[in-house]
C-alpha cells in the first residue's frame, strides 16, 4: 500500500476544497505542522490557481467593482490563530475523557460522517494490538509515538487501513497528543473477539503498569 | 492579462488603495470566480454573492497577499475555495467559528514556504510530464470537483482508467517534490 499516495490525496482533496469539515480541520492542521505537506499543498494550489487564470468567463449580472469596496461583512483584521487553537481553544481546558489510565480522549462535536478526536497518551503508555474497520488518520500534535512501522513525531501522520495491525506506544519522555480521524470503528483482534469496543476491552483486560 | 500586470495592479491596491487598479482586477477575475462557483454546482444567485465576497476580500485584505509566496491567481483561488467550503458548511450544524482557519495558512509563518519561482519551476516540470488528458483530469477532478465516475462518463473512458491515471498523477507529483 502506497501511503504517500493516500497522503497526497488528502492534501489535494483539501486544496481543492472537497473534504468534509472533520477532515478539513485535520488536513489544515497537517499542513500547518508539516512543511513538506505544506509545500505539496502550495504547489497544488498554484496549479489550481492557473486553472482559474484560464477559466471561462461567466459575468455576474448585478455586480460592480464598487459593490466589493463597500462590503461591511469583510473585516480587514481578523485575529488569526492556528487551526487547533481556533477550534479547540486551549487543549488543557478541554473536558478530556479518561478511557484508561494514561489514555484520554476528546471527541470534537463536528457534524460529519467522519469522527475527529484528540488523543492524549502519558509517557510510555500503549494501545493494545488493533486494526481498523475503515481508514484511520493520526496526526501527532505534540510529543511522539512509535509502533511496528516506525516513529511518528509532531507533524507526522499515519494512515491505517483494514490490513494494518499495530501497537502504538507513546514516547517514554514526552508522551503524545494526537489528532485522529476515524471513518469507522476500530476492530480488536485476539481471543476476546472483535465485538469488544475499546472502552470495555481496556476496562476488562488491560492492566496499566 | 499578463501576470506581471496583475501583480502591479495588486501593488497599487496595497500601497495606494488605488480604486482603478481594483476595478481592473475585478474585471479580470470576477467572471472567472463566478464561473468557478457555477462549475461547482452553486446556484446562480449564490454564486454571485460569493463572487462579491471573494472580490471584497481581495480589496479589504489586500495586505495579506504576498507576491513572493504565491501567484495572485493562487491567492484568489484559495479565497474562492474557502468561501465555497464555508457556503456548503452553512447548511450543516457544525460549530465552526466564523473566522476561517485556512486563512492562517497564508499568514507569515516560520516554516519555509516555497518561493514563487520555485513553485513555478515545479509546476512547469509537472506540466511537461502530464499529457493533455491528465491535465484535463486534474481540472475536472480538483478544480471542478467532478467525481471519477462523472469524469469517466464525460471523457468516455472506463472508470478504472480514470482512477489509475489520477493515482498515477499523484504518485508522479510526489516524485517531483523529492
Amino acid at each position: 500500500m502506497n501511503g504517500t499516495v493516500v497522503k497526497n490525496q488528502l492534501i489535494f482533496d483539501f486544496a481543492s476544497g472537497i473534504l468534509g469539515p472533520a477532515k478539513s480541520l485535520f488536513a489544515s492542521t497537517y499542513l500547518e505542522l508539516n512543511s513538506d505537506a505544506s509545500k505539496i499543498g502550495n504547489i497544488f494550489e498554484n496549479m489550481l490557481g492557473e486553472n482559474l487564470m484560464d477559466n471561462e468567463n461567466i459575468h455576474p449580472k448585478n455586480l460592480k467593482y464598487t459593490d466589493c469596496m463597500n462590503n461591511k461583512n469583510i473585516k480587514s483584521d481578523s485575529n488569526l490563530k492556528d487551526p487547533v487553537t481556533s477550534f479547540f481553544g486551549n487543549l488543557n481546558n478541554l473536558n478530556w475523557k479518561q478511557v484508561y489510565k494514561g489514555f484520554k480522549e476528546y471527541t470534537a462535536s463536528i457534524d460529519d460522517k467522519d469522527e475527529l478526536k484528540l488523543i492524549k497518551m502519558d509517557p510510555g503508555v500503549s494501545v493494545p494490538l488493533h486494526s481498523h474497520g475503515g481508514k484511520e488518520y493520526i496526526l501527532v500534535l505534540e510529543g511522539s509515538f512509535c509502533d511496528e512501522y516506525g516513529k511518528y513525531s509532531r507533524g507526522d501522520i499515519q494512515i491505517n487501513d483494514q490490513k494494518i495491525k499495530h501497537t502504538p506506544i507513546a514516547s517514554k519522555d514526552t508522551g503524545c497528543v494526537c489528532m485522529s480521524i476515524t471513518e469507522k470503528d476500530v476492530i480488536f483482534f485476539g481471543k476476546f473477539g472483535s465485538f469488544l469496543n475499546l472502552f470495555t476491552f481496556i476496562k476488562s483486560f488491560f492492566k496499566q503498569k | 492579462m499578463e501576470k506581471s500586470n496583475l501583480n502591479d495592479l495588486m501593488k497599487r491596491i496595497q500601497k495606494d488603495r488605488d480604486e482603478m487598479a481594483f476595478s481592473q482586477i475585478f474585471d479580470f477575475f470576477a467572471s472567472k470566480v463566478n464561473a468557478y462557483f457555477i462549475q461547482n454546482r452553486i446556484r446562480f444567485e449564490s454564486a454571485e454573492e460569493l463572487t462579491q465576497e471573494v472580490l471584497s476580500t481581495v480589496w479589504v485584505k489586500s495586505h495579506l497577499y504576498d507576491s513572493s509566496k504565491s501567484a495572485l491567481s493562487t491567492w484568489i483561488f484559495t479565497i474562492a475555495r474557502n468561501k465555497k467550503i464555508d457556503f456548503l458548511r452553512k447548511n450543516s450544524k457544525i460549530n465552526f467559528k466564523e473566522e476561517d482557519i485556512r486563512e492562517f495558512l497564508y499568514q507569515d509563518r516560520e516554516i519555509d514556504l516555497i518561493e514563487e519561482n520555485e513553485a513555478r519551476k515545479q509546476i512547469e516540470r509537472i506540466n511537461n510530464e502530464l499529457d493533455e488528458q491528465q491535465k484535463i483530469m486534474i481540472k475536472m477532478n480538483f478544480f471542478e470537483n467532478k467525481s471519477h465516475k462523472k469524469i469517466a462518463d464525460e471523457l468516455e473512458i472506463p472508470l478504472g482508467t480514470v482512477k489509475s491515471r489520477i493515482r498515477h498523477i499523484l504518485t508522479k507529483m510526489q516524485e517531483f517534490l523529492r
